[in-house]
């Protein structure tokens, strides 16, 4: 049994109580599991269920709780589950049910363009919900407090979102983040008989994540058609998605130096990011690593590639990567403009549920490959790397040694890695009938990955929920620029790197 | 200080000559439509498992406007027919030109008009309508030191006061449409539109989602097509140098192979 999926059968469980429910995800948070994903469902036309995953205290350790809710409102879990806020918010978006005592209930993706009835997911059966209300911006009161907003176009190469920062003089006292710009409604498009057309979906969620997310969707899949893919072919996955950990890694370094005006570090992480695209292309034939899977296994080019030609690449463009790092991060000027800005508290990252290089910047112990591990990790363990102040040095530090880290565990796992693992067959197939909920973790470079599925009776998709892990981190990001001045937020930005298209599913 | 120097000094040059060689043979550019496309029964294989619709069995022809180049068609005919080669140049004009079938398309080049305003150097407004971020990290890569489009006069610049056009990627979602339109107006006449991917040229995977408006075409007038999924820098880089006739090696003989 894979650590990294888990199936729950939903025919036999019965929904919770509200207040149950509140107990079980207060148990939960306080036992050591976080929340992988929270999201509603219409079973039948004017039925509402609330399905939260926990986990991840123990290896492979999963939880699902289901709460029946009435369509029009319940009251908030963010009270005992603050990570909860932006999914309840998701939820009033797409259902228009609305958490009452919600701290800042506003609307997540339908701007002010959309008709206020207008609810994706709810279906035209069920009784009409509330006209969504308009959204509110927190107003910040106080002499000289002034406002300066930001987005949705910004100046740089970069996705859309609107930042509108309450400032007092140059200082930040608050900034509030308006995402929903990149909304494509790709969780919709992700219901009906499973298929490849998922996995193609799946690439497109965040395009620098490509590996990660078509990595969680193929287990998903697999998991409940029954095909899983055999050891070779998950080694292959775990060796690009390491791959794509390195060279996204690398180009924030990149980036990070460009934030500051530290040209070598900028000119020569890009470079570099560039050959690490470059492997990717080799093994799978696009520079994001897409059409590596398939159901069952990889695509039919990719069983046969002779790993040493890799490796050799690899030693290359570990050598420039470590010795352009060591250079830029011992830099007295580089670290003198990191060091102590935009810091990022343990307990902050932790009550808000904060994944991925992001949250082991604060010291916060969170990795899917220990917690949640596919066959390749489990039997090849990475070591999670820590820091902890949490500010733009220890995240820099942070993308740094887990990039060295990722080419030892290479160097380890490719020549091992075999030359089999192609897949059964492509197409779409039918699941065995049944009620489930199918959940895959995988850690993608950004942090923790979730995609979940609930089946219905006769094997078809019901509702698919991605969790990306930027979902978990947008909101980290405002509580670190506060207190430092506006001028730092690119820099701060950078050093999250978050994805506004993962986020706005 | 001095190690960033000797660092720097020992990397070197990183510019990829043009035209550029060896992209890795599994790449998937360009595709070529073979015999069996047009007599054979690729094109109803091609149809049947294409994700976006890109290949019409009834015509012969594959849309690159709708193509994510995820090569199952290529899979499932088993290369006879359709085979997706590694060459980036794809450069197109018109929305029409990125269906290709029998006959192939004269590149696309720049207006005559636009050619002698813009020929020498042409400042860029990135817009990101949607999409996922992968053409948006294409187009960024497009000006790192491996590809550096700066030295054929191309760059992006902050405003679109500054620009003498937009280059846009994604389907453009209806939360984004304002800020584009927005964003064209605000660029000075003549200015010219580039739209790059298989999003902004049809909506791409995202196509018929309640949240899209299935490419850029519906809000403003496009010049230049870069069909990908994403496309290749290089694609990028050829595309917009070749539009203004200033590539100084091949052009592109449309897709199709005799």
């Amino acid at each position: 049994m894979m650590r990294c999926v888990r199936i729950f059968d939903l025919a036999e469980s019965r929904p919770l109580a509200e207040d149950r429910f509140r107990e079980f995800l207060r148990e939960g948070i306080a036992g050591g599991d976080r929340l992988l994903a929270f999201f509603a469902e219409e079973p039948s036309p004017g039925r509402f269920l609330l399905h939260a995953v926990v986990g991840g205290s123990a290896p492979g350790r999963f939880a699902h709780g289901c709460a029946e809710i009435s369509g029009q409102a319940y009251s908030t879990f963010t009270d005992v589950c603050p990570a909860a806020h932006w999914f309840e918010r998701e939820v009033y978006d797409q259902f228009g049910i609305v958490p009452e005592g919600h701290p800042e209930l506003n609307p997540l993706r339908f701007h002010e363009g959309w008709p206020k009835r207008f609810f994706p997911s709810r279906s035209p059966e069920a009784p009409e919900a509330e006209p969504r209300r308009g959204y509110r911006f927190l107003q910040v009161r106080g002499e000289g407090i002034h406002e300066v907003s930001v987005g949705p176009v910004h100046a740089g190469v970069i996705e859309p979102g609107h930042f509108r920062f309450s400032c007092a003089g140059e200082t930040i006292q608050h900034l509030e983040i308006r995402l929903g710009y990149q909304h494509k409604g790709t969780e919709s498009l992700l219901a009906g008989k499973p298929g490849y057309r998922h996995l193609i979906l799946a690439e497109s969620i965040s395009g620098d994540t490509a590996v990660g997310h078509s990595n969680a969707c193929a287990r998903l899949l697999e998991a409940l058609l029954g095909r899983p893919a055999d050891p070779s072919a998950e080694s292959w996955r775990s060796i690009a998605l390491e791959l794509e950990r390195i060279a996204n890694h690398v180009g924030d370094l990149g980036g990070l130096a460009t934030d500051i005006g530290y040209l070598f570090g900028a000119a020569h992480f890009a470079h570099l990011r560039g050959q690490a695209l470059g492997l990717l292309t080799t093994l799978t034939g696009n520079r994001y690593g897409r059409g590596l899977n398939r159901i069952g296994g990889l695509a039919p080019r990719i069983p046969g590639t002779a790993p040493e030609p890799i490796l050799d690449r690899l030693r290359r463009l570990r050598v420039d990567a470590e010795k352009g790092g060591s250079i830029m991060l011992e830099a007295p000027s580089v670290v003198v403009r990191m060091e102590g800005t935009g810091c990022l508290r343990l307990r902050t990252a932790t009550t808000l549920g904060i994944v991925g290089p992001a949250g082991r910047a604060s010291g916060r112990d969170v990795d899917a490959r220990r917690d949640f591990p596919s066959p390749c990790f489990a039997e090849f363990p990475p070591t999670v790397i820590l820091q902890r102040e949490g500010d733009v040095l220890a995240r820099a530090r942070e993308r740094y040694e887990e990039m060295l880290e990722s080419f030892r565990w290479l160097s380890l796992v490719l020549p091992t890695a075999g030359a089999g693992g192609g897949a059964l067959s492509g197409g779409s197939a039918d699941a065995p009938s049944g009620r489930r909920l199918v959940v895959s973790v995988e850690e993608g470079w950004r942090g923790e990955i979730v995609h979940a599925a609930v089946v219905d009776e006769a094997g078809g998709i019901a509702a698919y929920k991605v969790v990306d892990p930027s979902f978990h981190n947008w909101p980290g990001l405002a509580f670190a620029v506060r207190e430092n001045v506006i001028s730092d937020f690119p820099l701060c930005n950078k050093s999250f790197n978050l994805s506004y298209s993962g986020a706005d599913l | 200080m001095l190690e960033a120097f000797t660092g720097r000094f020992r990397v070197g040059n990183t510019a990829l000559g043009l035209p550029p060689e060896g992209l890795p043979e599994r790449y998937r550019g360009a595709p070529r439509l073979g015999e069996e496309f047009f007599s054979g029964d690729a094109a109803e294989i091609g149809a049947m498992v294409c994700p976006t619709g890109a290949v019409d069995a009834g015509k012969r022809t594959l849309d690159l406007g709708r193509c994510v180049f995820c090569g199952y068609c290529e899979e499932a005919c088993g290369g006879k027919g359709i085979r997706f080669t590694p060459d980036p140049h794809l450069p197109f004009g018109t929305r029409e030109e990125l269906v290709i079938g029998r006959t192939p398309h004269a590149p696309a080049v720049a207006a005559k008009k636009l050619r002698s305003l813009l020929g020498r150097s042409l400042h860029l407004r990135e817009v990101s309508a949607g999409g996922c971020n992968g053409c948006d990290l294409e187009a960024q890569a497009a000006g790192n030191p491996n590809f550096d489009f700066q030295r054929f006069g191309i760059d992006f610049v902050a405003s679109p006061r500054h620009a003498d056009g937009i280059l846009v990627t994604g389907p453009v979602t209806k939360n984004m449409k304002e800020g584009l339109v927005k964003t064209y107006e605000a660029v000075a006449e003549p200015r010219i539109v580039i739209a790059i991917g298989a999003c902004a040229a049809s909506g791409g995977i995202f196509r018929g989602s309640h949240a899209v408006e299935d490419g850029v075409g519906g809000t403003v007038p496009v010049d230049l097509y870069i069909p990908g999924c994403p496309p290749h820098p290089l694609s990028i880089l050829y595309g917009i140098v070749a539009f203004f006739g200033r590539y100084p090696g091949r052009v592109p003989a449309g897709a199709a192979e005799p």
